[in-house]
């Protein structure tokens, strides 16, 4: 029986080339459905279950009420000045709906013989849990792609119908709020799965929620892809959030429930899950499955599969909605129970922004996994914070002897001018001992350089005193008043490339006149 | 007196028998730091009357510094400032086991060889220090000001042109030592309004304060007016400073009594009228190259100080002879004038200042051009006292004007005729002027031998003689000098290029010589030059520029003699390696050489030359070609030794 219905797909992938992108999205999706309905063990001739299928197109998941932020871009997108690519009856052509209504004649016929196989088996079978999931599966994969091709086939005989639809009725667009629950267009569907064509449209051309579906599922075969990547991952939305992913002012806006106070009822709260808040990237390729930080980045990768990809249309950033109507008050809650950003604490904080609970999440709930290379003390979790931090390190502690440490100078210098006896305290105060050492290393590269001249400075010693008097013995040859002998020490360096050897280094020297030219001789 | 010494130290017991206080007391009577050396020589009882009571010690080299600082416990001043090759460890050796309870005053000026370990060991060994002076040490910091420090009890402190001091090196030593009385902080670019502020917190006694050349604000001069004793104040070229702050100023204590705001941009004649209106006992007022034209309030101000002000200097003032007829009729108590390039300055408005300043000391009138005989003759017979009189660039002055000065003012000590013109009949007039100690007679080319005899033979006190460009002089004029002339210390005989050989010959009677110029006299040899060295011991400075007869053979008599040289020129000598290498070698004094253009010295030459001197030396001028091709340890070497390097760009140039 799968390996039947497996072929039955193949078939449709085969009915019509013009629907394959569509059914091999659906099937997609289909797995997804089939996950989140995983769980709910009822059968398929209850009218809400079919329904699921279409919830992940949405990204309607659970708890998630993401959505209409999201539906709104694309609400917008979509009556951009220029809808001619988007405007069905620019395609219309009789031969294609011919052979989409033919598709779908076949599709449900399909369907139909499922449903009628399983619905005969049901009183025998009771155990098969697991083979009665799979067909119901297929069966709402296949109901999808049906409905997808009504849509999208009556969608382009439709076109006039859809700007003062959306323009007066603001109901549009809190289209999937209203699908989360069983409801007109949905159910409809379910309690005719037989009827035809003909029958349904009508029906959903009148309401206006009906015409939003349409308008989302026109984009999905525009092949909008980030489109499907936002039902993918509801939750990573950072295309349709207002604010921009940047890692910047994360502090302030982290913070950003704790002023506000808003009455607990009048705002819609979200929680994402601890996997999407950790989620490295959040826009994924549907072709190849790259993952990108940001969707930008994403379309531009588009466009090296295919020239579709490529239109103004596909690369455009994808806009709010500028018809001004305010959007629902959104807060976010943090997945960890117990937390006080949760929204089952008593006293519930919520969190402003997604890159508020990115953030939070991350500062409160995870490890600190990066240290600050300079002080390699400081830990953190975010790594903006980190950068933060080490634009100040280290760098303008101002410190004073009683320990105390300062952000500033003038403050440091206040706080001196204040206590008496209080001093600054140098920055190289801690760090006495390498600075001594370095110096006697100075010291003995000087050594090394004037041959036996003892230069040593009381540095590794400290303050050994008695130490360098004793040297002071070894110094007279130092200061004796020809103290070119030592300097000859050095003297291998002349012979080093950088001279010019062609003349005697040593041609002023009168010949045989005095020892340097012998001590010259013996270098 | 060296002979009286010497009656004393021939009879041996007669002077040991008196008490080494008396001795010691005698000592302190003479003056002159030789005849103390030939008291000290001929007796033993002197000897240790000195050891016992010498409070001051002058070091030039360092390694007799050790014995010297045992051998006089009882020393109070300490100067290190021209001791060669001093750094941290020869500094610390050299404290160690002296006994320096009594030190109260350290010079360490230009001794960039010494750190922050030299002081702590100095602070650590000297409990009773009161005064430190670290000017021109540029490569110390915070370090060095930290140690200084540690001094508890210091009461005066020059930082100026520690280049590395900060607000927290400042904040170091107003902190620990709260006694501060007088402080310069010239040059110490890194300090900042928030350093002053806390230095007036902390320092409640200072009295002179110094931030010239900083880059503070107004700010500044408000923490600066709530000190209550300052008395002295100097902000030159601090051009953030403005008459808004002036004013600040003027609110505080009124207790300054000397204003220095020189070369101060921003300030002009309100901010000064409003600071005069707040300090009424102000004695000296430097207001040079600030001002552009005088405001009335100003003026009217500056009459309120008639009773105090005894110094005002309005250099590049545009004054006109009834702005200095105000001046004079507001200031009569004045004892110094400055004038020095002002526009405008006629006899007229000379001779209506002078006749209120009777009691003018000083007068300064360089480049005022305007200037003729009548302003000499106002100045010679209302100011009976003048003693230094600066008329360079003065060209209208004729020789009568000399005379009356010369006949009227026998005080005069220093006269500045550079410029002017003036001959050999009116040196003649001059020489009356027997207290003469300061002479400058640069670029007056008419002068000659004769002239130069009536000076040398009746200024016998002269210190100081410039003949920069004299061409007409000649031998005899040293021959001269060299008998009239016996305290001469600073002799300038550049361009004068008929001098040979043989006028140097007389020089080396001049014991006293010690800066010697001598650029471009090309007919001078070796010879003339160990004549000169032979015979001037306290030679420091010494210019051979340009002089392209001198040979290894003058570098050697330099190595052999001139064991007290401090500085020299020789660039442009044809002097080899080998000359320069003895000579760097040897003279342990040497802190500071110009060879540029010293085209037969090879690299090689140049390397060892300066491996030979590189403890000692402090400042270089050389080509900056050499940059390349010496080694780079000698280069580090020469920095790690606190030595600056100035490299002059220019093409080498071969002179035959």
């Amino acid at each position: 029986m799968e390996s039947g219905l497996g072929r039955s797909s193949e078939t449709s992938l085969k009915a019509s080339s013009s629907m394959a992108s569509n059914t091999s999205r659906n099937t997609d999706l289909d797995q997804q459905g089939g996950h989140f309905n995983s769980m709910d063990q009822s059968c398929f001739a209850r009218p809400s279950q079919s329904f699921p299928a279409f919830s992940p197109l949405f990204g309607v998941q659970s708890s998630s009420l993401y959505l209409p932020d999201d539906n709104e871009a694309k609400i917008g997108n979509q009556f951009e000045p220029n809808p001619s690519l988007n405007n069905p009856t620019v395609d219309w052509d009789p031969q294609v709906m011919l052979s989409n209504l033919s598709f779908l004649e076949q599709k449900i016929k399909q369907v139909k013989d499922i449903v009628q196989s399983m619905s005969s088996r049901e009183s025998q079978v009771a155990g098969g849990s697991s083979e009665v999931q799979a067909k119901q599966q297929l069966v709402t994969a296949d109901l999808t792609c049906i409905i997808i091709q009504l849509i999208s086939t009556a969608g382009s005989l439709l076109p006039s119908m859809k700007n003062p639809l959306l323009s007066s009725n603001p109901a549009v667009r809190h289209l999937s709020n209203t699908l989360g629950s069983p409801m007109a267009f949905g159910s409809s569907c379910n309690q005719r799965p037989s009827s035809n064509n003909d029958a349904t449209i009508p029906d959903i051309t009148k309401t206006p929620d009906y015409e939003e579906l349409m308008n989302s599922l026109n984009s999905t075969t525009q092949g909008e892809s980030d489109e499907l990547m936002k039902c993918q991952n509801p939750c990573g939305g950072e295309g349709s959030e207002p604010i921009p992913m940047e890692d910047h002012d994360v502090k302030e806006s982290d913070d950003g429930g704790e002023g506000e106070n808003l009455p607990p009822g009048s705002y819609v709260v979200l929680q994402l899950e601890k996997e999407e808040i950790l989620a490295p990237h959040t826009h994924f390729c549907l072709i190849c499955g790259k993952g990108f930080k940001r969707d930008a980045n994403l379309r531009m990768h588009m466009r090296g599969h295919g020239d579709e990809y490529k239109t103004p249309a596909a690369l455009a950033k994808p806009s709010k909605d500028s018809s001004s109507e305010p959007a629902p008050v959104t807060r976010y809650s943090c997945p960890y129970v117990g937390c006080k950003r949760n929204k089952e604490h008593r006293k519930f904080q919520p969190l402003k922004t997604i890159l508020c609970v990115k953030n939070h999440y991350k500062r409160s709930h995870c490890d600190k996994s990066y240290t600050c290379s300079r002080c390699n003390t400081k830990k953190f979790s975010v790594i903006a914070d980190l950068k933060t931090h080490e634009k100040h390190c280290g760098r303008d502690k101002w410190l004073c002897s009683c320990g105390t440490t300062f952000s500033r100078k003038d403050k440091l210098f206040g706080h001196v001018a204040l206590f008496q006896g209080h001093t600054p305290a140098l920055p190289m105060d801690d760090v006495k001992v390498t600075g001594a050492s370095e110096q006697s290393q100075d010291s003995e590269a000087m050594n090394n350089m004037v041959g036996s001249i003892v230069y040593n400075f009381p540095g590794s010693s400290s303050d050994d005193i008695p130490n360098l008097d004793m040297k002071m013995a070894d110094d007279t040859r130092y200061f004796s008043p020809l103290c070119i002998d030592p300097c000859f020490g050095g003297l291998d360096d002349f012979t080093r490339p950088g001279f010019d050897i062609s003349e005697n280094p040593f041609s002023f020297l009168p010949s045989g006149s005095c020892s340097f030219e012998q001590q010259n001789g013996d270098s | 007196m060296s002979e009286e010494v010497q009656r004393y130290g021939g009879s041996g017991g007669g002077v040991g028998a008196l008490s080494l206080d008396l001795l010691g007391q005698v000592l302190d009577r003479v003056r002159e730091p030789r005849d103390r050396k030939a008291c000290r020589l001929v007796s033993r009882a002197f000897a240790r009357a000195e050891a016992a009571h010498r409070r001051a010690l002058r070091a030039l080299r360092r390694e007799p510094l050790q014995r010297l600082l045992r051998a006089f416990p009882a020393l109070e001043r300490l100067d290190l400032s021209a001791c060669a090759s001093l750094d941290d460890a020869s500094l610390a050796a050299a404290l160690s086991g002296a006994d320096l309870a009594g030190v109260r005053r350290v010079c360490l000026a230009r001794a960039n060889g010494v750190g922050w370990r030299g002081l702590d060991a100095l602070v650590a060994s000297c409990p009773r220090l009161e005064a430190v002076d670290l000017s021109h040490c540029v490569g110390a910091g915070d370090r060095e000001a930290a140690a200084v420090a540690a001094a508890a009890g210091l009461r005066e402190l020059s930082l100026e042109k520690c280049l590395g001091v900060t607000d927290m090196g400042l904040a170091k030593v107003v902190v620990g030592c709260p006694k501060l009385e007088k402080l310069s902080l010239k040059w110490c670019r890194e300090i900042s309004d928030i350093g002053i502020d806390l230095l007036s917190k902390k320092c409640h006694e200072l009295r002179s304060l110094d931030i010239s050349y900083l880059k503070v604000g107004n700010e500044s001069l408000r923490s600066i007016s709530s000190l209550e004793k300052l008395e002295e104040l100097a902000t030159v070229c601090c051009s953030c400073i403005d008459d808004d702050g002036l004013e600040l100023l003027s609110k505080g204590s009124n207790s300054l009594l000397s204003v220095d705001v020189s070369r101060s941009d921003h300030v002009t004649t309100k901010g000064l009228a409003s600071l005069v209106d707040g300090h009424n006992f102000l004695q000296k007022l430097n207001a040079a190259d600030c001002l552009h034209e005088t405001g009335q309030c100003f003026l009217t101000n500056l009459a309120k100080l008639t009773d105090t002000l005894t110094v005002l200097r309005l250099d590049g003032l545009e004054v006109s002879a009834s702005v200095l007829q105000a001046i004079g009729e507001g200031c009569s108590n004045l004892v110094e004038i400055s004038l020095s390039k002002c526009n405008g300055v006629i006899d007229e408005g000379v001779s209506s200042l002078v006749a209120r300043c009777s009691h003018l000391r000083a007068i300064d009138l360089t480049c005022c051009h305007l200037l003729t005989y009548n302003a000499l003759d106002s100045i010679a017979d209302n100011c009976k006292m003048v003693e230094c009189l600066r008329l360079e660039s003065c060209s209208s002055i004729s020789k009568k004007g000399l005379e009356q000065i010369a006949s009227c003012c026998p005080n005069l000590k220093e006269i500045d005729l550079t410029d002017c013109g003036v001959n050999d009949a009116a040196l003649q007039h001059l020489a009356k002027c027997s207290e003469l100690l300061i002479l400058k007679l640069g670029l007056c080319s008419s002068i000659s031998d004769k002239g130069l005899a009536f000076i040398s033979s009746n200024c016998g006190k002269l210190i100081e003689l410039d003949l920069y460009r004299c061409n007409s002089v000649t031998d005899d004029v040293l021959a001269a000098l060299a008998n009239g002339c016996k305290k001469i210390k600073m002799l300038n005989l550049c361009y004068c290029n008929k001098i040979t050989d043989s006028g140097l010959g007389h020089l080396g009677s001049l014991e006293e010589l010690t800066n010697l110029e001598l650029r471009c006299l090309v007919r001078i040899t070796g010879i003339g030059i160990s004549s000169v060295v032979i015979g001037c011991k306290n030679l420091i400075k010494l210019d051979l520029k340009r002089c392209y007869s001198i040979d290894d053979a003058g570098l050697w008599a330099l190595a052999r003699y001139a064991l007290n040289l401090r500085q020299l020129t020789i660039s442009y000598c044809q002097v080899t390696g080998l000359g320069l290498c003895h000579l760097l070698g040897s003279l342990r004094c040497l802190q500071d050489v110009k060879m540029v253009h010293l085209s037969w010295v090879s690299i090689e030459g140049f390397e060892i030359a300066l491996r030979a001197a590189c403890g000692r030396l402090k400042k270089l001028k050389m080509l900056s070609g050499l940059k390349s091709v010496l080694s780079p340890e000698l280069l580090q070497m020469l920095q790690a030794c606190g030595c600056r390097i100035r490299w002059v760009n220019k093409h080498l140039v071969y002179k035959d």
